[in-house]
């Protein structure tokens, strides 16, 4: 089957391929960008011992990691203009996947930040430190670095995810892909293009993640 | 210094702390010893508000510990505090360790941290690993490196956990060492032990707790040679069986 792959063609549309790829890549940044806001919000909220914080943290939190993404990207798309907010489908797609990423990037770190011992928050407290400074000096210091490698899963996750925007008409990867399909009826040229493009993302995110973890090695230890 | 005035604590129905009176002097070594579950870590982690309380009355330093607008930040900048666990920060060296709440709570420069946490550190005999990792030292060394991060913020109070109870035997002495020196220097102190010989050296009282309640209070040697009670006696003779 691929061997009888046509590369003429494929060739052909790399512009197109090329602008889909660029376009994936900025709908997964930003949305990624968006995600963590969200979730360091969502998390901060989660982990506070006052209910009436916790509910909404909660709320989201769970009605994001209970449905699928498909029908918030529909929800969203059909439900807003019922409500007479008319948005294009790009910021609609960028904000369903902050959305939806930024649930599971809240659990992430909440995970990391609930594995720090109740003693390093005792011995910071003792020595009268705020709620603040502990935070800031002693607790995310040492949950976040746990949590990179499950947040780069997560950023590889959203990229994949980011092709259902081709669903509400944005033009991005797997839209450029299709086109291929549809113009020529040459279904495989064009998957294949779009996952070999995909799979550059995903080893690009790989790379930045090995440069960080090198970057931010445990002091003290190789 | 500390005055308890008949506080009592409860962990749900669990009565934990029951109608405990017991006044601190400045400059006065209390050890506090008794069975596990007998309240004694309870009863110094009310000192510093690590453990609320429900009834009674505790006034640390001028601090009114059951009064709603009582400022506890401020409190917990005058008492040290020391763990069995040591809870150092893993990812800060000895030194930063020592000097981090006193930039940041104290306010110092880091100049001015830096000089007194190196020569707290050179004090606790640990000159040489001030740039160490805590994994990268030993149990002992660990506390004398928690011992110097609090006596940085110059407290007027230091309270130990059982500092000696997750050590190996070889190191408990070069921690005692420290803590009996600084109990020479004049520190007040309420240390939870029940290492003997250090509480015959330099405490000038011995309390005794047992199911919330303290049971008997003395000077060690007549508490070690003469216990009053029979909870104490019974204690004593598990623990100071060699």
């Amino acid at each position: 089957m691929l061997g009888s792959l046509n590369t003429r063609v494929m060739l052909e549309y790399l512009p197109d391929i090329w602008q889909g790829f660029l376009s994936t890549l900025m709908l997964s940044t930003t949305g990624f960008a968006g995600a963590l806001t969200l979730g360091i919000i969502a998390c901060a909220l989660s982990i506070q011992p006052v209910r009436w914080l916790r509910a909404p943290a909660t709320v989201y939190i769970d009605a994001v990691r209970a449905t699928p993404l498909l029908a918030q990207l529909y929800f969203l798309y059909f439900g807003l203009p019922r409500l007479g907010i008319v948005l294009p489908e790009i910021l609609i797609g960028i904000i369903v996947l902050s959305l939806n990423s930024g649930a599971y990037v809240a659990e992430i770190i909440r995970s990391g930040i609930l594995a720090i011992s109740r003693g390093q928050v005792e011995a910071a407290i003792s020595s009268g430190m705020t709620y603040l400074q502990r935070m800031r000096l002693i607790i995310l210091p040492q949950a976040l670095r746990p949590t990179i490698s499950p947040l780069i899963g997560q950023a590889i996750v959203l990229v994949k995810d980011s092709s259902l925007l081709s669903l509400i008409s944005v033009v991005e990867l797997t839209r450029a892909g299709q086109m291929i399909a549809i113009d020529r009826f040459m279904p495989i040229e064009g998957l294949v293009a779009t996952a070999l493009a995909y799979l550059l993302l995903y080893y690009l995110l790989k790379l930045l993640a090995g440069i960080w973890s090198h970057q931010n090695r445990l002091p003290g230890r190789a | 210094m500390i005055e308890f005035t008949n506080l009592n604590k409860w962990f749900g129905s669990l009565h934990v702390l029951k109608d405990i009176d017991l006044a601190v002097t400045k400059g006065e070594v209390v050890v506090v010893c008794g069975p596990s579950g007998s309240g004694k870590s309870t009863l110094i982690r009310c000192i510093n508000g690590l453990e609320p309380f429900q009834k009674g009355r505790l006034v640390v330093d001028g601090f009114d510990l059951g009064s709603s607008s009582v400022r506890l930040r401020e409190l917990r900048m005058e008492v040290g505090f020391v763990f069995q666990s040591f809870n150092l920060y893993p990812h800060k060296t000895a030194l930063e360790n020592v000097t981090l709440a006193p930039i940041h709570v104290r306010g110092l420069s880091k100049a001015e941290a830096d000089d007194r946490g190196r020569a707290l550190l050179e004090k606790v005999g640990l000159a040489d690993r001030m740039q160490s990792y805590p994994h990268q030292l030993s149990g002992g060394q660990q506390q004398r490196v928690a011992i110097a991060r609090s006596l940085c913020m110059q407290p007027k109070i230091m309270l130990f956990d059982e500092p000696t109870s997750a050590l190996d035997p070889e190191m408990i002495n070069e921690v005692l060492d420290v803590m009996v020196s600084l109990a020479r220097e004049g520190m007040t102190m309420m240390v939870v032990t029940h290492e003997m010989g250090f509480a015959r050296k330099v405490a000038d009282r011995v309390i005794f707790m047992d199911r919330g309640a303290i049971v008997e209070t003395a000077d060690p040697e007549s508490f070690f040679t003469n216990p009053q009670s029979e909870r104490s006696r019974d204690f004593l003779s598990k623990v100071l069986h060699h």
